[in-house]
């Protein structure tokens, strides 16, 4: 019912266009015909990016308003897949996680924006979503893995804070002089907490590591990574993986409630982190952000450019949105990645797609960020690899390193048996499909 | 077992039972026809396909089955499960008939003592999953500091180790679904005629005997329905091991129902999630027709 | 499994003994004995009852006390406000009434036609009886989450999903209430049906007058489980509902755990609540279980 003065609406616009001859506008021809499109988000109540780029369009679009429809975080992609499966997804969706993005693209479930993404030439992550010369979706916000740490535990420790030079032997040996350091000094907190997540170990090995391919099936890469978890483990100067599953250990509280020095998370936490100093939830204590550990020397310093991960979250189109939908739901897109967005996104602690100086200066002017210029540098200027590779294999290979990174931290399988038999799988079960 | 009176089967009468038989079933079969029985039926022909779940499924023949006849993950699951099943069966089904005896005597407190017991299976699961891994975390955990009290220099490191991570599941799968079989042992346990215990009593019988020559008899329809039950819901266990294990570590906890989801909605490919779900349907049924069987034989 | 059933014929009731015979030599447990036996039963419920008592005590704490190493097992301090905290913050009322809403229609749905259907199965006999059970019982087999996408579309055709009617239909006609009657009215001697019969009943009459209030105990426990079941069930409520008005109390809890994810003391309040109603209803249910009631036992 709703859908049917949009549709008729849009026809008559499709018709006009023609008849003006003015093909190729992202606009419709009439810009006050009114246009509701919905967009999918979740846990809406606490996840206000959603709301702030619905208004911020709505402020610059008037005619259009972008109706939010709330969906589950943690089954955000199961419901989607049934929604569009079924035919009654939102016009404009979420690309939560970028290993979906294949899934989507390739059902058939992402509308060709390439028009659209032409104009967002220096968004550095829309190449994660072309496929074959054509864009399906645009990213809104790039995530980037960065080093977070505690200057009072650092302090009391005794131990130097990162200068931004350091590589991931350095990393290892501050964790562990901060942990018998802060033993000396009488608190129990360990220097590094490292989260359960795979990503943790993997993503900085495949970003890092020269060389290094996912999709080849040769998973030597990971080795070292693995060994300086193992040690910092056995030595104490970090959660076991064990501990950490068992007592669900969660990195906002380790970090925000100085049970660790140190935490590798992604920059999204900085919101959070916010948020909780003010609520309580965290302790108020000195903190600041430092490019994550390298791989080697070459990257290191504040001349070089330090290489991390993090996955863009983009929003696509359902192509089963009407006409009028769509040509609204284009400039929705437009408008997501540009500037304008990525002040507001900023505002609210988020990291936007296009980091400029003004999003920048936006992000540290919000209370408690910390102020050094280690943290600024580390905050804006960082290689950002994608986790994964886009591709039909990427689910399948992430499931089984997913498995893989449980039997080795909990120590289940020793370190080469357990990527030997990594790679068989991959061979076997993946990537012969 | 014999139906009705044994006259001649009359056509007529045939024809009345269909009707009467229909006429009861249908509130019911039509719900189920519309609503589980097409989806299921659509399942059996997506076994056969390569399905994305948005497009066309395309056939292609056994594929999927050969497939999975080479892969190593399906074989580990299949033998994760069939491990989950053996134990969980017997220690369930002896926990919960266990407690029914205990709770289907006057005794004070009995309807909280009944409550506690149908407890864990009313606990959000997610709890359970939280307490339950505390419990048996390797180094601060109760369980273990226990067992390090008693002696035991080198407890099992339960769900972090590959070895111990299954047993730790499968006690947890007990101790929660023993209250939910002992609810159906109750009921069971009333359907016994006193006069049975009574007669055994004149006639001298041991508790032990009156166990096995009264109670076990009288249980037999209900044992038969807590053993299908029990053997589905064991080989269709998916929940409980997501939420203790997700499957880990490594692939020590992994079972058929998480694998289908983690191929159907992680990796998008439902035709083989489809197919993988199939050949779990095909075990859980061979089992259920042998216990049928026997039933039925051991009705005659 | 069922091969003890063999004795079954084993221990016929003697005709005609219902006489009263002397209070028989039931040997009265010692004083020591019931003490020890309250004790172990003490014990036991403790064992049981932990994880909830961990719920109880987290819901109680500060978000950030929760998971601590070692487990705390006393608040320090108490925190009362998480009770008040919420209602206000979360929609928990309109939760539980949805719950509530459509834990009752499952309830009476699922009882009402499982009953009736399961008469059809056990006492009419009629070509095709046995294949369409097996049927029944087969689809149970079937894992959920592999024919969930085929059963979504074919209701969102219906225009049923996002609407509360979709998690009546697909809870409400299910195999499991028809598979346990049956399982039940084969308890009922044929002869009691018979007589009826020949006294001029009808089908539906014996099923309304006999088997029905002989069943009680079983339609309790089908009625208690039906009720939990639709309770604490997730995955339906997750893949059908989408507006936040529609929510039941475990999506809605679960969507409060991914919204506030690191207010654990919070989410433990929910579930608490959340476990509460339906600890009474299981209070109140389980008085149909009581000892000696003798199904068969009418005077005739």
């Amino acid at each position: 019912m709703k859908r049917a003065i949009p549709a008729v609406v849009g026809a008559a616009t499709a018709l006009a266009l023609v008849l003006a001859g003015c093909g190729g506008e992202d606009e419709p021809a009439d810009p006050n015909a009114p246009v509701t499109i919905t967009l999918a988000g979740w846990s809406l109540s606490t996840t206000p990016e959603f709301k702030t780029l619905a208004d911020g369009f709505h402020a610059a679009h008037p005619n259009v308003t972008v109706e939010l429809k709330e969906y589950d975080a943690t089954n955000y992609d199961t419901q989607m897949t049934a929604d569009l499966a079924a035919g009654t997804a939102p016009d404009v969706y979420v690309l939560k996680n970028l290993k979906n993005f294949y899934t989507y693209q390739s059902g058939g479930q992402l509308l060709d924006v390439s028009d659209t993404a032409g104009g967002l030439a220096s968004v550095p992550s829309l190449g994660a979503y072309q496929v074959d010369g054509k864009t399906y979706a645009v990213p809104y916000r790039q995530d980037s893995w960065v080093l977070y740490y505690n200057k009072e535990l650092f302090a009391k420790a005794k131990v130097a804070p990162p200068d931004g030079s350091w590589t991931w032997d350095d990393y290892a040996a501050a964790a562990k002089a901060l942990t018998t350091g802060i033993k000396a000094a009488g608190g129990k907190a360990t220097g590094a907490y490292q989260h359960v997540f795979q990503s943790t170990v993997q993503g900085f090995a495949l970003a890092q590591t020269p060389g290094a391919d996912l999709l080849s099936g040769d998973f030597s890469y990971l080795k070292p990574y693995y060994q300086r978890s193992l040690d910092l483990q056995a030595a104490g100067a970090q959660p076991t993986f064990g501990t950490a599953n068992t007592n669900k250990l969660t990195y906002q509280a380790q970090f925000g409630k100085q049970q660790s020095a140190m935490l590798l998370m992604g920059s999204w936490y900085i919101a959070t982190l916010l948020k909780q100093r003010v609520s309580g939830d965290a302790d108020t204590f000195d903190w600041g952000i430092a490019p994550a550990p390298q791989f080697d020397k070459s990257t290191t310093g504040t001349s070089a450019t330090p290489v991390t991960f993090g996955d863009p979250t983009g929003l696509g189109i359902n192509p089963k949105a009407g006409k009028a939908e769509q040509a609204a739901a284009k400039a929705f897109l437009g408008y997501v990645a540009g500037e304008e967005a990525g002040k507001a996104l900023a505002g609210i602690g988020i990291t936007p797609a296009l980091v400029t100086d003004a999003v920048s200066q936006t992000l540290f002017g919000l209370d408690g960020v910390p102020q050094d210029d280690l943290s600024k540098f580390a905050y804006a200027k960082h290689d950002t690899k994608v986790e994964n590779p886009v591709s039909k294999h990427t689910a399948g290979l992430q499931n089984l390193l997913n498995e893989t990174h449980s039997a080795i931290l909990s120590g289940s399988t020793g370190l080469d048996p357990a990527i030997d038999e990594a790679q068989n799988r991959a061979k076997n079960e993946v990537l012969n499909q | 077992m014999a139906t009705l009176s044994r006259p001649r089967p009359r056509r007529s009468l045939v024809w009345r039972n269909t009707v009467a038989g229909w006429s009861f079933i249908l509130p019911n079969f039509a719900g189920f026809a519309a609503l589980t029985l097409v989806p299921v039926v659509a399942l059996f022909y997506l076994a056969f396909t390569n399905w994305n779940v948005f497009g066309v499924a395309e056939w292609t023949g056994t594929a999927n089955f050969r497939r999975m006849w080479n892969d190593a993950s399906f074989w580990t699951a299949l033998k994760n499960t069939v491990y989950y099943t053996v134990f969980h069966i017997p220690l369930t089904m002896a926990a919960a008939l266990g407690l029914a005896l205990l709770l289907n005597r006057k005794l004070r407190g009995v309807a909280f003592f009944r409550t506690v017991a149908f407890f864990p299976y009313i606990t959000s699961i997610v709890a359970i999953a939280v307490v339950w891994n505390q419990l048996f975390s390797p180094e601060y955990g109760p369980v273990n500091a226990f067992l390090r009290w008693v002696g035991i220099d080198n407890p099992p490191g339960w769900t972090t180790s590959a070895d111990w991570s299954m047993p730790a599941v499968i006690l947890v799968g007990t101790w929660r679904y023993m209250g939910y079989y002992m609810l159906l042992f109750l009921a069971g346990l009333q359907t016994i005629p006193a006069q049975l215990y009574e007669a055994a009593q004149i006639d001298g019988a041991t508790p032990w005997q009156r166990f096995v020559n009264v109670t076990l008899p009288g249980l037999r329809h209900t044992t038969f329905f807590v053993t299908v039950m029990l053997t589905i819901e064991s080989f269709k266990v998916f929940d409980l091991i997501l939420v203790m294990t997700q499957g880990g570590p490594g692939q020590s906890t992994l079972v058929l129902s998480q694998y289908v989801y983690q191929k159907g909605f992680v990796e998008n490919q439902f035709g083989y999630a489809s197919a993988v779900s199939i050949v779990l349907f095909a075990i859980c049924f061979g089992v259920t027709l042998v216990q049928f069987l026997v039933n039925r034989r051991v009705e005659r | 499994m069922t091969n003890h059933s063999a004795t079954a014929t084993d221990v016929r009731p003697p005709a005609g003994l219902t006489l009263p015979g002397r209070p028989t030599a039931r040997r009265r447990p010692t004083r020591a004995w019931r003490v020890a036996g309250y004790a172990a039963l003490v014990l036991a419920a403790a064992a049981l009852l932990l994880p909830f008592y961990w719920m109880v005590v987290s819901s109680l704490k500060t978000n950030n006390d929760v998971f601590t190493i070692p487990i705390k097992w006393l608040p320090d301090p108490v925190v009362w406000r998480n009770y008040a905290d919420i209602w206000q913050r979360s929609d928990m009322t309109t939760w539980l009434g949805n719950t509530l809403l459509l834990s009752v229609a499952v309830t009476t749905l699922q009882v009402l036609t499982g009953s009736f259907a399961a008469y059809g199965f056990a006492r009419v006999r009629f070509p095709g009886r046995d294949v369409l059970f097996l049927a029944y019982v087969g689809t149970i087999a079937v894992p959920w989450q592999s024919y969930m996408i085929p059963q979504f579309v074919l209701m969102s055709k219906l225009h049923l999903s996002n609407t509360l009617w979709s998690i009546v239909a697909i809870q409400a006609f299910g195999a499991f209430g028809v598979f346990l009657m049956k399982q039940f009215y084969e308890t009922i001697p044929e002869e009691l049906s018979e007589s009826a019969r020949v006294d001029g009943l009808t089908e539906f009459g014996i099923y309304r007058r006999i088997m029905l209030p002989l069943s009680r105990p079983a339609l309790a426990s089908l009625a208690l489980i039906t009720f939990v079941t639709t309770w604490n069930d997730y995955l339906g409520p997750l893949i059908y509902l989408r507006s936040p008005e529609l929510r039941t109390i475990q999506l809605g809890l679960n969507t409060f755990v991914s919204q506030y994810n690191a207010e654990y003391a919070l989410i433990m309040t929910g579930s608490v609540l959340s476990v509460l109603p339906v600890a009474v209803i299981f209070l109140l249910g389980q008085r149909y279980f009581v000892e000696g009631i003798a199904t068969t036992g009418l005077k005739g």
